[in-house]
């Protein structure tokens, strides 16, 4: 039901917007919104019309999935104020132990193997620019 | 002929050969990791390849494809959890057979059915494609609209086990796909002020959102602490019987058939043609109730139909610029990245370079008969001893510096995340994904098609509808959206 109600209000909100739009830049977003909104009222209508059963549960372990989702997003806040190693070595050492993984040294070894080799790769081969590191030279105005 | 001896002469320098040889190699244990999946490896290289020569990219998706598709046998075989979907029928007799001590012979024949399976296909593909794409060239906006409507409706009814949810998911898709400023018009849709808005939603981090993040938060609810040990890993060799392989041979061309057959149709994945290829050796069978028991002509069929269907689904992809499914979509972002426009002009324009690939989808499999041996497998199945969780965040620092690397802007790794996450409640809630990328990739296509048919005919929409290919392809799309509705009717009334 939720599911066919957010297409819905999303369908229903994009044709609002395309109306808005002028010529026919406006004719094919708008048909695509009022579509998406009928395939969501299709939805909300078959949940309303089957019968009511034991509800699902939609993640099967919550706390694990909650977890990995926070450290991700705590990542990727982190990439740029920390630089992109130091935020990664962090993840690589934090995140199985959030996860219950209580073997540091197997841990230390392979997170520190692992961004050994993004480094080889991303930094030394293909020299990509990647967030600076907070201790580099170049957040001081060095090289 | 100059088609192939050019693109031939290309393939077969240094470049092309390493990276076709690492990235099998790759695949493979891509494949025998359960969690990680083609898709999801395929849309993290992607990336990576913006500085690539375009053979080299091509030989690492071809690469990785097909290796992985092999791969997934592994964990099947070994431990009854298929490493891909694709290789889910393979636990059938696989697993059986692994268990009574024949998992080295279940594992050769896995990887020799795979290669037989794709170097069929990647046949298929080269004398299939160029004669489609000569046909192609008679088609108008029109046709093209409806081409991309076809793929669409197929795509969005047959993948998953709910046509609205895919049908809707389309939609989503398709309106994604109309973010950013009007390329006819002008108008700048749905940027909401934004200035990174403007060029829409970039491809490639939404789709790395969406194939990466998922199984990683999966992997993580998983909580795998401990990896297998060595004495789990059964791998004594039982030599074959004589004639044991003979026998397997009418199976391989049966399910090469029925790969490549479901490889063309648009929305049929791997999982499909190895169930299909499964059935048909069942029934084709003198003995079929040992099937499901061990029956090597199992393991054959299911391997062959899966790798089979690899190349064979590149043939629309490349000569029409309709992906059937996600991977050649993938192909097609590869090929956009650098600045190519699939479809028939394609070979017109690159021949070397789409050549090239069909020789690359050939070559990565034949890769397989020497990188999957036994004495590799036996490596490659070592992977399975490392811990589910130190995957969890490795797999998130390649997602980030895969996309960062794009456009060197935090705001897509927002983005991804945002998708990612998305895209994990919306499997949940059976709602596929392939249709929202496929969407993208053709929302455009089909919006230009269209308004210039529209052009064309001053406004007149019948135009859509009077030319006879036209007017058949529209008739399929219709007949694609009701088949659900009409199975649906018949089943109530029966």
């Amino acid at each position: 039901m939720a599911l066919g109600l957010l297409f819905a209000v999303l369908g229903l909100g994009a044709a609002w917007q395309a109306a808005s739009y002028s010529g026919a830049g406006g004719h094919y977003p708008m048909v695509l919104g009022l579509f998406l909104t009928l395939c969501g009222s299709l939805v909300i209508l078959r949940a309303a019309r089957a019968p009511v059963g034991a509800a699902r549960r939609l993640v099967d372990a919550p706390a694990n999935m909650a977890r990995a989702l926070a450290a991700s997003i705590a990542y990727v806040g982190l990439i740029v104020p920390l630089g992109f190693y130091t935020a990664s070595a962090l993840l690589m050492l934090c995140l199985p132990l959030l996860l219950g993984f209580r073997r540091p040294l197997y841990t230390l070894v392979v997170g520190a193997s692992f961004i050994v080799l993004v480094w080889l790769v991303f930094s030394v081969v293909l020299e990509k620019p990647l967030p600076a590191e907070l201790w580099s030279a170049s957040r001081f105005g060095g090289d | 002929m100059d088609f192939f001896t050019n693109a031939v002469l290309a393939v077969m320098t240094a470049g092309p050969l390493a990276a076709m040889l690492g990235s099998t190699l790759l695949g493979v244990l891509i494949g025998a990791l359960p969690g990680l999946n083609p898709v999801m490896a395929i849309a993290l290289l992607l990336p990576l390849t913006y500085s690539m020569d375009p053979l080299v990219a091509l030989a690492m998706v071809a690469g990785i494809y097909n290796g992985s598709m092999y791969g997934g046998a592994i964990p099947a075989i070994l431990l009854r959890i298929p490493g891909t979907p694709a290789s889910i029928a393979t636990t059938f007799d696989g697993f059986p057979m692994a268990d009574r001590g024949e998992a080295s012979k279940a594992l050769k024949i896995a990887c020799w059915s795979s290669a037989i399976g794709g170097i069929a296909s990647a046949l298929a593909l080269m004398t299939i494609g160029p004669v489609l794409a000569r046909v192609t060239l008679f088609f108008g906006p029109a046709e093209y609209f409806w081409i991309a409507m076809f793929g669409m409706a197929s795509v969005g009814v047959m993948v998953g086990s709910d046509p609205v949810k895919g049908v809707m998911a389309a939609a989503l898709g398709l309106l994604i796909g109309t973010m950013g400023i009007d390329s006819l018009s002008g108008q700048a849709r749905f940027t909401f002020g934004q200035t990174w808005l403007l060029g829409g939603l970039d491809l490639i981090v939404v789709l790395v959102g969406l194939y990466a993040l998922p199984p990683v938060l999966q992997l993580a609810e998983k909580c795998d602490l401990k990896g297998l040990s060595a004495s789990e890993l059964k791998l004594a060799g039982v030599p074959f019987a004589p004639g044991e392989i003979r026998r397997l041979v009418p199976t391989w061309l049966r399910s090469s058939l029925v790969g490549i057959a479901v490889g063309i149709l648009p929305g049929a994945g791997g999982n499909i043609a190895a169930f299909l290829s499964y059935n048909a050796a069942k029934n084709a069978s003198d003995d079929p109730d040992s099937f499901g028991k061990g029956n090597p002509q199992g393991v054959a069929a299911a391997e062959c139909g899966n790798n089979a269907d690899n190349a064979a689904s590149m043939i629309p992809a490349l000569t029409l610029g309709i992906p059937g499914n996600v991977v050649a979509a993938l192909v097609l972002s590869a090929l956009m990245i650098h600045g190519l426009q699939p479809g028939p002009q394609l070979f017109h324009q690159n021949p070397v370079l789409v050549g090239g690939f069909m020789i690359e989808m050939l070559l990565t499999s034949v890769l397989i008969f020497l990188v999957g041996g036994a004495a590799a497998t036996r490596v490659f199945a070592q992977i399975q001893r490392l811990p589910g969780v130190l995957l969890v965040p490795a797999i998130l620092v390649l997602m980030c510096v895969g996309v960062y690397v794009i456009n060197g802007r935090p705001v897509d790794l927002w983005v991804m995340l945002a998708a990612g996450t998305a895209g994990y409640f919306l499997e949940k809630l059976n709602v596929p994904l392939a249709p929202i990328i496929l969407g993208m990739i053709l929302g455009p296509m089909a919006e230009q098609s269209v308004r210039r048919a529209l052009l064309l005919s001053r406004g007149d929409p019948l135009e859509l509808l009077t030319r006879p290919i036209s007017a058949t392809l529209a008739i399929a799309t219709l007949g694609m959206i009701l088949w659900p509705l009409v199975k649906a009717f018949r089943r109530r009334r029966g």
